[in-house]
């Protein structure tokens, strides 16, 4: 029986005008555009300089500013006030004072950061001074040396790639099931199907499994796309990355039934859908560290599937951690995940 | 001046030519009637002259503006109520109403008039959601959005479907009134009494005008001719295909006797109808000729005797709240019957019947479906029937095909089984061309006859059909009762709500639903001889007229106007007695 | 025909009125409800604007009441990311766990693991012999970096060695780690240096609230505005009653605007609930004329309400004009204008792309205006690109907007 209600979903999603080419182009476009977009690195700050002393030295520092990576060096301003202006117009992000008598050693400048994005502003204005005053290092022989494993380039994109992973598969897998009852219900022909002696769990797993398949597609093109185009391989057992991967789509295809079973029209199940995604995904780590959350914060997250895959997938993809390092995210995602798929299957009502 | 004029118009969708070169002209004040099967290019038509689309050729003008160039002025002096008309579901009646009302610059108040009698009926259920009323009741809310303004021309594209016979002529009633004004009105319908009701009536068949005239010589003249042979020919078909069933045995089976009367009395009573039954006349001819069948068929002895009951309630009812939709109703219809479940809009038979398929559970009371417990035992009930909603009941986007597979199998059949009965299906439905088209493609009459195939493909014991033919044309409504009488022929029991009133008398016993309690029950002969009155049409109008759920008693005079003839006087003067009371 | 409705509206009171006099007292209360409710219609029919048109915003603002849950979720959304952002989402560096790898400790090491250990920085989680098992600690996420003291004989001193796979944290954890350990060993023998001074300008305190709130006002009023427009509107077409509207008497062009109005208050409820939470609960500034605020906001949003009629008008059916606004345009629109990631930092052709969507300006406006507190014409770049695209956006969207089926 399950056979039959499988083709029909199948059919269904092919025959549909939209799905199968958004299905397929849209986790290939992710990967190719987002990992460059999510990125955090301070790069390009515009540096905007009012030279007071105007000395070989602070001729020197100007060059500095434009040989560096970070800097671009928008230009000279006759005065401070100028230079305000400059930031507020959006010309440049730091102004550089340099007092009158900075080459005689006599002074030292000043670093004024447009601190709006308190992070871009204090990393630009501590990577400045750090230029300005580069002979401060010399005590590098009592001062701890520094290792970083996994990620010796420090190249955002392993960090951002593995959140992809999750962040595609919780858009494929929970939007389009939450999108799939409602639509059957407004059709009515749910009504049809509710008079057959389809059993609950076979007519919700009909629908649970083309999402686990799409979610198994996704991750593939993923990991593909990931190595093909950033050359960024997973490093743990690739089985892993897919049980992780049918875990989560589990717990969001479930989360989208039941949202679906309890709404009656597209727009208020993609809302509420909408609403749990974004509070888990901000909540899970994905961007920033659970621990620096506040403790009610913190505790959040011992429901939070997506904590606990984020984690996991972090694990195995970039630190290759095998099973054991993950098998308590793996546990708390089987377990999370079946309790809604039973949720899924009891709030579906065939009879009233 | 014409009030509309129609030269030469052609629209093509793609490959299909919806219109071909239609012309005609309506006079102002007329009513006018178009009519064909379905996709003949009728919606188109209304679409043209609404100018909600271009013509591809020719032009057409409404109240002499014309549809391409004038689109302001047409669309200022146009009413129109296309087929699918839909409300907006989560605002009340009322305010679904005071919106049209005030869309088309009037108010509820000064339109009240022209939708009394349609609207007196929801109007106790005025604060309620419109998606919460039953599909009917929607239907006529829909009318009174469309007919609260008075436009100089009104377009109804099939306003009646689904609604019942007694508020279909009020709407007729209420239409002649609106004509008396001055207005002029373009309908199309699938009732032939509708038809005739109307002043002139254009044919439409593949889009091409066949016939423009009175209604009476072009039902002559198109219809009854052009439709009176595929019957003939499917009927020699049909007894080729099938195996030639054993000669009828009288005894041993009531129903079998039952159905025999039935049609003794029915068509007699249908040619002394003359031609408001005619149709209907048709098709119990054929249904004579076919009738008989295996009735031995092993659906019945899952179940024991034929004494027992296929289908037994008692007692039943449903309440939403403290509104009681189905109010204790008991009854019993046994194996192999064709029961008809009729009632008024709103009367709780939709209700009703999802109690019985196990969609809902009953406030209180007992019953029992193919032997198993409505109550308890639901999801063993769903196993041994069929099912046809009254929304359209397959899938759009799948293809004839794939339908029967999907159905066929949750039902536990195997591929090599449904291979080969679909088929055999759709060879009897000739649909063997279409088997790879999608049901989308289709149109609704089809779509109708492939629903109940379907929901007979696993040979259930009870088929529950509700409101199976609404806005089916004559012609392929009657197919669909042949393939009713050979499903009842295989011995399983079909169980219909209709507002036909002509499929009514096909059926073997009928039961009338007034305010969610049973009026009635029995063969139609019976609640003809019981009632006093001529025919079905009769009994039902009299019966739905004691309903205080419609407030019908609002408005005795017109809703009684036309009929006050045909009821005996003590009747009448009862029925006012009834029906004023508090 | 104007004569005959005169005539009808004379008697139809008073038929009403008798029938709802004789029948019961329940059924008759709906007759007198309708009545009183057309009535009351009538009377504030006087007012100067046309009436279906106040119809049809009335009608539009019942759909959007009706739906609770749609509701508790458009004004929940607000507060709950508010919060969020405000309380819960920071990249301070905190509680980072800490293993100590070790076998013998000097008193000077000691002295540092203590100062680590007192700061709110870092929590020692484990000591443990071997640096292979303090890897497979971080491995397992149960740590973020271990602390290995120098092999002997070669001074007192620390490898730091930290979980890469967040970079910027790792950088963080370690510059903090390096910062508290080295403490002591710099102020023995470094020279005295002038340092520059470091000016923090608009956010002294770095409050990423500051960065966020403009944000969230960018992406909430695109969702309200572009997604519930153009579902309304392709419901109305999937539905049907789009063709009777169409053909009703009022002009297409206030069919469209009756439709946008109801979204544009609730735009505005959110926008308002959003400042004021911004205000009063995580204390931005609203450092620029309010005015302006409002007015950049009202441009936005209209261009978002052009963006959803644009989206309603390629869209046939409801779940592509929720996939379309949903997945092509909310997610472009948080990922690719600047709204969590800097735009300065994105390959040169996504800078490009991000130049086409429109909340960028809006967030840039907005971030100066509230926060850094400049006039209009230091976002006259901003406005004047925001005015543009809803020009066009509003034109197209206007063109091709179908009078008719197809």
């Amino acid at each position: 029986m399950l056979k039959y209600l499988l083709q029909k979903e199948f059919l269904q999603i092919r025959r549909n005008a939209f799905l199968p080419r958004l299905i397929l182009l849209f986790p290939i476009v992710m990967m190719c555009v987002i990992p460059w977009v999510m990125n955090q690195e301070v790069k390009n700050i515009r540096v905007c300089v009012v030279d007071n002393d105007r000395s070989t030295t602070s001729q020197q520092l100007v060059h500095r500013i434009e040989a560096s990576n970070y800097f671009m060096f928008t230009g000279r301003q006759p005065t401070y006030a100028e230079a305000l202006h400059a930031i507020e117009t959006s010309r440049a992000d730091i102004v550089l004072v340099v007092p009158r008598g900075y080459g005689k050693g006599r002074s030292q400048v000043l670093i004024a950061a447009n601190a709006v994005n308190g992070t871009k502003g204090s990393i630009g204005a501590n990577y400045l001074s750090q230029m300005m005053a580069p002979s401060t290092q010399t005590s590098a022989a009592t001062a701890p040396s520094i290792h970083t494993l996994y990620n010796p380039g420090q190249d955002y994109k392993v960090f951002m790639i593995p959140a992809l992973f999750a962040i595609l598969t919780m858009l494929m897998c929970g939007f389009l099931p939450t999108l799939n009852i409602v639509g059957e219900k407004e059709a009515g022909t749910i009504e049809q199907m509710n008079v057959t002696p389809v059993p609950k769990w076979a007519f919700i797993l009909a629908k649970l499994i083309p999402y686990w398949l799409i979610a198994l597609f996704v991750i593939t093109a993923c990991l593909v796309l990931s190595w093909a185009v950033y050359g960024i391989t997973c490093q743990g057992p690739l089985a892993l990355v897919y049980l992780l991967a049918l875990l989560l789509a589990l717990f969001f295809s479930s989360l989208g039934l039941i949202i679906s079973n309890y709404s009656s029209t597209m727009q208020q199940a993609i809302f509420v859908m909408w609403f749990f995604v974004v509070c888990m995904m901000l909540l899970s780590g994905l961007f920033t560290p659970t621990r620096s959350m506040p403790s009610w914060a913190y505790l959040t997250t011992y429901v939070n599937p997506m904590y606990y895959f984020i984690d996991a997938i972090r694990t195995v993809f970039v630190r290759g951690g095998g099973f054991a390092a993950i098998a308590h995210q793996v546990l708390a995602l089987v377990g999370i995940g079946s309790i809604m798929a039973v949720w899924a299957v009891v709030s579906y009502k065939k009879n009233n | 001046m014409n009030a509309i004029e129609v030269n030469g118009v052609s629209k093509c969708y793609g490959q299909v030519k919806a219109l071909n070169g239609v012309s005609f002209s309506v006079a102002p004040g007329e009513v006018f009637g178009l009519i064909g099967p379905d996709g003949a290019g009728k919606t188109t038509m209304f679409r043209i002259l609404c100018s909600l689309l271009l013509p591809d050729a020719g032009t057409a003008s409404v109240d002499g503006f014309d549809v391409v160039r004038e689109m302001k002025q047409v669309r200022r002096r146009v009413g129109y109520m296309p087929g699918r008309f839909s409300l907006y579901q989560d605002l009340t009646v009322a305010e679904n109403l005071k919106f049209f009302a005030t869309l088309f610059g009037t108010t509820v108040e000064a339109g009240y008039d022209s939708i009394r009698a349609i609207y007196s009926q929801i109007e106790p259920f005025s604060n309620r959601r419109a998606g919460a009323l039953s599909g009917g009741m929607k239907q006529k809310l829909a009318l009174s959005c469309a007919l609260v303004h008075q436009p100089s021309v009104l377009f109804l594209d099939e306003p009646t479907t689904g609604v019942d016979p007694v508020s279909r002529k009020e709407l007729w009633d209420m239409l002649g009134m609106l004509r008396e004004r001055g207005i002029t009105i373009v309908a199309s319908t699938p009732y032939l009494d509708e038809v005739r009701r109307c002043d002139r009536v254009a044919f439409l068949q593949e889009g091409r005008v066949q016939c423009i005239d009175t209604a009476e010589r072009v039902l002559e003249r198109y219809w009854q001719p052009s439709h009176n042979s595929p019957i003939t020919h499917r009927l020699t078909t049909n007894s080729r295909l099938t195996p030639q069933p054993p000669p009828f045995q009288g005894g041993g089976e009531g129903y079998a006797t039952e159905c025999i009367q039935a049609s003794e009395v029915t068509v007699p009573l249908l040619e002394r109808e003359g031609d408001t039954r005619r149709a209907g006349g048709e098709s119990e001819r054929a249904v004579g000729a076919e009738f008989g069948g295996e009735s031995e068929r092993a659906v019945g002895d899952e179940f024991g005797a034929e004494s027992v009951p296929v289908i037994s309630v008692s007692h039943l009812v449903k309440a939403f709240g403290s509104f009681r939709a189905v109010d204790d109703i008991s009854f019993e219809v046994r194996r192999g019957e064709i029961f008809g479940f009729l009632g008024a809009n709103g009367a709780g038979k939709t209700t009703a019947m999802h109690m019985l398929t196990g969609l809902n559970q009953p406030t209180s009371g007992t019953g029992t479906v193919v032997g198993f417990d409505i109550c308890t035992e639901h999801e063993q009930i769903k196993r041994h029937i069929g099912y046809m909603s009254q929304k359209f009941a397959l899938y759009e986007d799948l293809t004839v095909a794939e339908n029967i597979r999907l159905f066929a199998g949750i039902y536990g059949m195997d591929d090599k089984e449904i291979a080969h009965k679909t088929d055999v299906l759709l060879k009897r439905l000739h649909f063997e061309d279409h088997k790879h088209a999608l049901v989308r493609s289709l149109p609704l009459g089809w779509k109708q006859k492939l629903a109940f195939s379907v929901a007979i493909f696993h040979e259930p014991g009870v088929v529950f059909l509700d409101e199976p033919t609404g806005g089916v044309d004559p012609d392929t409504r009657r197919q669909f009762w042949e393939l009713i009488y050979d499903a009842a022929a295989r011995g399983i029991t079909v169980f219909v709500t209709t507002h036909y009133m002509d499929e009514a008398e096909y059926c073997n016993r009928i039961s009338i639903m007034v305010d969610g309690k049973i009026k009635a029950i029995g063969t139609p002969d019976e609640l003809k001889q019981q009632f006093r009155q001529p025919d079905m049409d009769h009994v039902f109008t009299y019966l739905a007229r004691q309903a205080k759920r419609g407030m019908r008693a609002h408005n005795p005079a017109i809703g009684m106007a036309g009929y006050q003839c045909l009821i005996p006087n003590g009747i009448g003067t009862n029925i006012n007695n009834i029906t004023t009371q508090p | 025909m104007s004569k005959v409705s005169e005539g009808l509206t004379h008697s139809a009171p008073s038929l009403v009125g008798r029938a709802g006099g004789e029948s019961l007292g329940g059924e008759s209360l709906g007759g007198e409800s309708l009545r009183g409710e057309s009535l009351g219609k009538k009377s504030r029919g006087r007012v100067p604007f046309p009436s279906p048109f106040w119809a049809f915003v009335q009608k539009e603002a019942r759909h959007i009441l009706r739906d609770r849950r749609t509701m508790l979720i458009l004004f929940g959304m607000p507060v709950v990311l508010m919060l969020l952002f405000g309380f819960a989402i920071t990249n301070d560096v905190k509680n980072v766990r800490t293993v100590i790898v070790t076998s013998r400790l000097t008193p000077q090491t000691q002295a540092a693991l203590q100062r680590l250990a007192a700061s709110e920085y870092f929590t020692i989680v484990a000591t443990v012999p071997t640096p292979q098992e303090a890897e497979q600690l971080i491995r397992r996420q149960k740590a973020d970096l271990y602390l290995t003291p120098y092999p002997k004989g070669q001074g007192s001193g620390w490898h730091i060695t930290v979980d890469g796979a967040d970079p910027n944290m790792a950088q963080q954890w370690a510059t903090y780690a390096q910062a508290i350990i080295g403490r002591s060993g710099l102020t023995s023998n470094s020279p005295l240096v002038l340092t520059p001074s470091l000016k923090l300008l608009y956010n002294p305190q770095m409050r990423s609230a500051y960065n966020f709130v403009p944000a969230i006002m960018g992406m909430l009023l695109m969702l309200v505005c572009a997604m519930m427009t153009s579902i309304s509107i392709v419901r109305e077409k999937e539905r049907g009653t789009m063709e009777v509207l169409l053909v009703s008497p009022v002009r297409p062009l206030m069919v469209i605007v009756a439709k946008a109005i109801p979204y544009l208050v609730l735009a505005f409820a959110v926008l308002i609930i959003i400042l004021l939470m911004g205000h009063y609960v995580l204390a931005v500034p609203l450092a620029g004329s309010l005015v302006w605020i409002v007015l950049v906001s009202v441009i936005y949003i209209l261009l978002a309400l052009s963006l959803g009629l644009l989206i309603s008008n390629i869209a046939q059916t409801q779940l592509v004009a929720l996939l379309l606004s949903a997945m092509v345009l909310l997610l472009p629109v948080v990922m690719l204008s600047g709204m969590l990631f800097p735009i300065e930092s994105m390959p040169r052709v996504l800078q490009w792309i991000s130049a086409i969507m429109p909340p960028r300006y809006y967030i840039e406006a907005m971030r100066k205006l509230m926060i850094m507190g400049v006039g209009i014409q230091a976002v006259l770049r901003e406005v004047l690109v925001l005015c543009a695209m809803t020009v066009v956006l509003l034109t197209v969207a206007l063109v091709k907007f179908k009078v008719r089926l197809d």
